[in-house]
């Protein structure tokens, strides 16, 4: 590390952040990044401009796949550059300062920043680190008690990215929203990724009028349209100009190969050789605990998270044939507290598997189910609510803390163990 | 041999952004459990807005689609003219703030509403009023208390000669004047309210009492799972909010 004025102060800062992730993860309190980021951040507040200093930082950024897209741009990235990346999730301030502080003090000048940052924060967090890449998602509803309506992200982003001449971007142009935050920005490659979920998208960002869409297209009257991609999708295949870079994913499902499609334009930005990404990208088979099958309580579990209607239309692709699914809906504040979203999620597509509501909004999940026809079983506890399950090959859908919560059950380190501190942790962890 | 009904959903596409077309989903059920049959409709824009539906349902949203919903109702007044008829209206969040006389847009300029309801929507510069919503419904219509969530910013003020839907025991309501705060105005068959949740998940008495207004006396539902899952629903949210009332 440069000696600097304060360099003192932040060094001091990383000892205690380092030890007290150390110890949360030791004792089972989580994933050690936010908590211990705060930490950082309240010692040194300006830890993310000292501790990046001299890294080239590539944001990611949406509202669904952030960890998935971080994860496979990693495994790209990584066929030419040491990469430092926020893959476990906190992708708030804290958790970006806290990877920052795991940052080796001995780095080459290969080395890269790769960071998912949650839409709410990209414009501030991208003035503290003045990334050279950004890649945008997608914008769908989503936490809307904490979350700005995706309208005002989206225009945020915008206003962001034009005050911004120096970042490449890479957007998906099939999302109108993304299009309009990306639009004025000074170099764009456009990533035909894909918008399953396009209810978020009908009243156009520039006049409001109503866009029409069809099968791979969209415009408005007003002239605002989709932009011609420069990558695209065919089946397994991602076109990149006159090129075809063959995906044979490990991860489940089809957005995941259009994940990768992004993560491959992230690639061609920092100059990877792409075939060697591709190949790199196509290996990943988990990312943070999601997409694996663990066996608990001799069932054979698929872990998946999704959080939002936008998030559950892929998941429905990625269930595939398991007979029993486990869904697990909480409303903590990295829920979003309000799962009225759950009446925009076609759960008639559950017809003919065995369901099991679970999670703190179990009975919320439940008038949904019954209304979609689905006959189902009440268990809050997720762990219970697996050992319900009839067959062996189960489906656990979880949002966001529910997932954890199940996580580490499995994992062994929970519940009898420390519940109340763990609470506590939480609640400075939010 | 069963009654038809029309249920109408106004512009999910514009205004479907919390949830609400929840509403519409049990509404339908809920008159099919009773024996019509019914024809629902979906109305988005680009398509003529039918004036002989029996029931209406308006959602929440963001502000652009709502100025946007709010010029298509104006054409023609099929809403107007669907009361005339004897319909009914469920109107939540920026679907309700249209139906008043005025309500502002993203920029605070003053649009006008439609006037279904006496109220007027204006701009709010405080904080957003976020959270669970517990309302006191007005006791002529012998509804138990009603839980939603609220997710908004402006604030309504029910005018001298409106009616609110009820008072606020929990959270913001319409978030106008003092305490105690109301939620909502009603104005004959035509309900508003600032609870999403979805209301009709939460809140399955007052989706019966909008059936009631239009079609009658009903029938108690005898599908007990269904009923079961509703109570366990609205006991759960009645504790969250009155854990969020210890709080404050």
């Amino acid at each position: 590390m440069r000696i600097k004025y304060d360099s003192m102060r932040i060094r001091f800062a990383v000892r205690i952040s380092l030890s007290v992730s150390f110890l949360l993860r030791r004792l089972g309190l989580g994933e050690g990044a936010t908590l211990p980021g705060r930490i950082l951040l309240g010692i040194a507040p300006n830890a993310i401009n000292e501790l990046s200093e001299g890294l080239r930082v590539i944001l990611v950024s949406g509202t669904n796949a952030k960890t998935t897209t971080t994860a496979l741009a990693k495994a790209g990235l990584q066929a030419r550059y040491s990469v430092v990346s926020n893959v476990t999730g906190a992708n708030m301030r804290e958790g970006i300062a806290f990877s920052l502080a795991q940052r080796s003090s001995r780095h080459s000048g290969d080395e890269i920043g790769l960071f998912e940052v949650d839409e709410s924060y990209l414009p501030s967090i991208g003035q503290a680190l003045s990334p050279k890449v950004v890649a945008l998602l997608n914008l769908s509803r989503d936490q809307l008690d904490r979350v700005s309506e995706t309208r005002m992200t989206s225009i945020k982003w915008r206003n962001y990215l034009a005050g911004s001449p120096n970042i490449s971007v890479v957007a998906n142009c099939d999302d109108p929203l993304i299009v309009f935050s990306a639009e004025k920005a000074s170099d764009v490659i456009w990533v035909a990724a894909g918008l399953n979920f396009k209810f978020d998208a009908r009243s156009c960002p520039n006049c409001g009028a109503e866009i029409r869409f069809s099968a791979d297209d969209w415009l408005c009257d007003c002239g605002f349209r989709r932009p011609d991609p420069r990558i695209s999708l065919v089946q397994n295949f991602v076109e990149i100009d006159d090129r075809r870079i063959e995906l044979d994913m490990q991860l489940p499902g089809r957005c995941n190969v259009a994940n990768a499609a992004v993560a491959l334009g992230v690639c061609l930005q920092a100059g990877v050789d792409l075939e060697d990404a591709a190949v790199r990208m196509s290996k990943v088979d988990e990312v943070a605990g999601r997409y694996r099958r663990i066996s608990i309580t001799g069932h054979q579990v698929r872990m998946l998270l999704t959080k939002n209607p936008a998030g559950w239309l892929e998941v429905f692709d990625m269930i595939g044939a398991d007979r029993s699914v486990v869904v697990g809906i909480n409303s903590r504040i990295a829920d979003g507290k309000d799962p009225s979203w759950l009446w925009d999620v076609p759960f008639e597509m559950l017809k003919g598997k065995e369901v099991i509501a679970s999670g703190e909004r179990a009975y919320d999940l439940s008038v949904r189910l019954r209304y979609a026809g689905i006959d189902h079983r009440l268990a809050k506890d997720p762990l219970e609510a697996v050992g319900l399950c009839s067959h062996g090959e189960v489906s656990f859908v979880g949002n966001y803390t529910s997932f954890q919560d199940l996580r580490r059950m499995i994992e062994g380190n929970d519940t009898k163990f420390l519940p109340q501190l763990r609470q506590l942790v939480g609640r400075f962890s939010q | 041999m069963s009654e038809g009904c029309r249920v109408i959903s106004v512009f999910p596409e514009l205004l479907g952004t919390y949830g609400d077309s929840g509403n519409t989903v049990i509404l339908a059920k809920r008159l099919e459990l009773r024996g019509f049959k019914v024809d629902f409709v979906e109305i988005n824009p680009g398509v003529h807005i039918p004036s002989d539906g029996d029931f209406y349902l308006i959602g929440g949203g963001e502000d652009g689609p709502q100025a946007r919903a709010s010029d298509l109702l104006a054409i023609e007044s099929p809403l107007s003219r669907a009361i005339d008829r004897g319909a009914a209206i469920f109107a939540v969040c920026a679907g309700f703030q249209i139906l008043g006389n005025s309500f502002p847009a993203s920029n605070g300029r003053k649009l006008s509403g439609l006037g279904l309801f006496r109220v007027e929507t204006h701009r709010h510069l405080g904080p957003r009023s976020v959270g669970e919503l517990l309302v006191s419904p007005l006791q002529e219509l012998h509804l138990p208390i009603l839980s939603g969530y609220e997710n908004h910013q402006s604030v309504t003020e029910v005018l001298a000669n409106g009616s609110p839907l009820g008072t606020v025991l929990v959270g913001k309501g319409n978030n106008f004047g003092s305490d105690p705060k109301v939620d909502g105005a009603i104005e004959g068959k035509a309900i508003g309210t600032y609870m999403h949740g979805p209301a009709f998940a939460r809140n399955p008495k007052l989706c019966d009492l909008v059936i009631s207004s239009v079609v009658g006396p009903i029938p108690e539902i005898e599908d007990i799972e269904l009923t079961r899952s509703h109570q366990l629903l609205y006991q759960d949210r009645l504790n969250a909010a009155q854990a969020v009332k210890r709080r404050t």
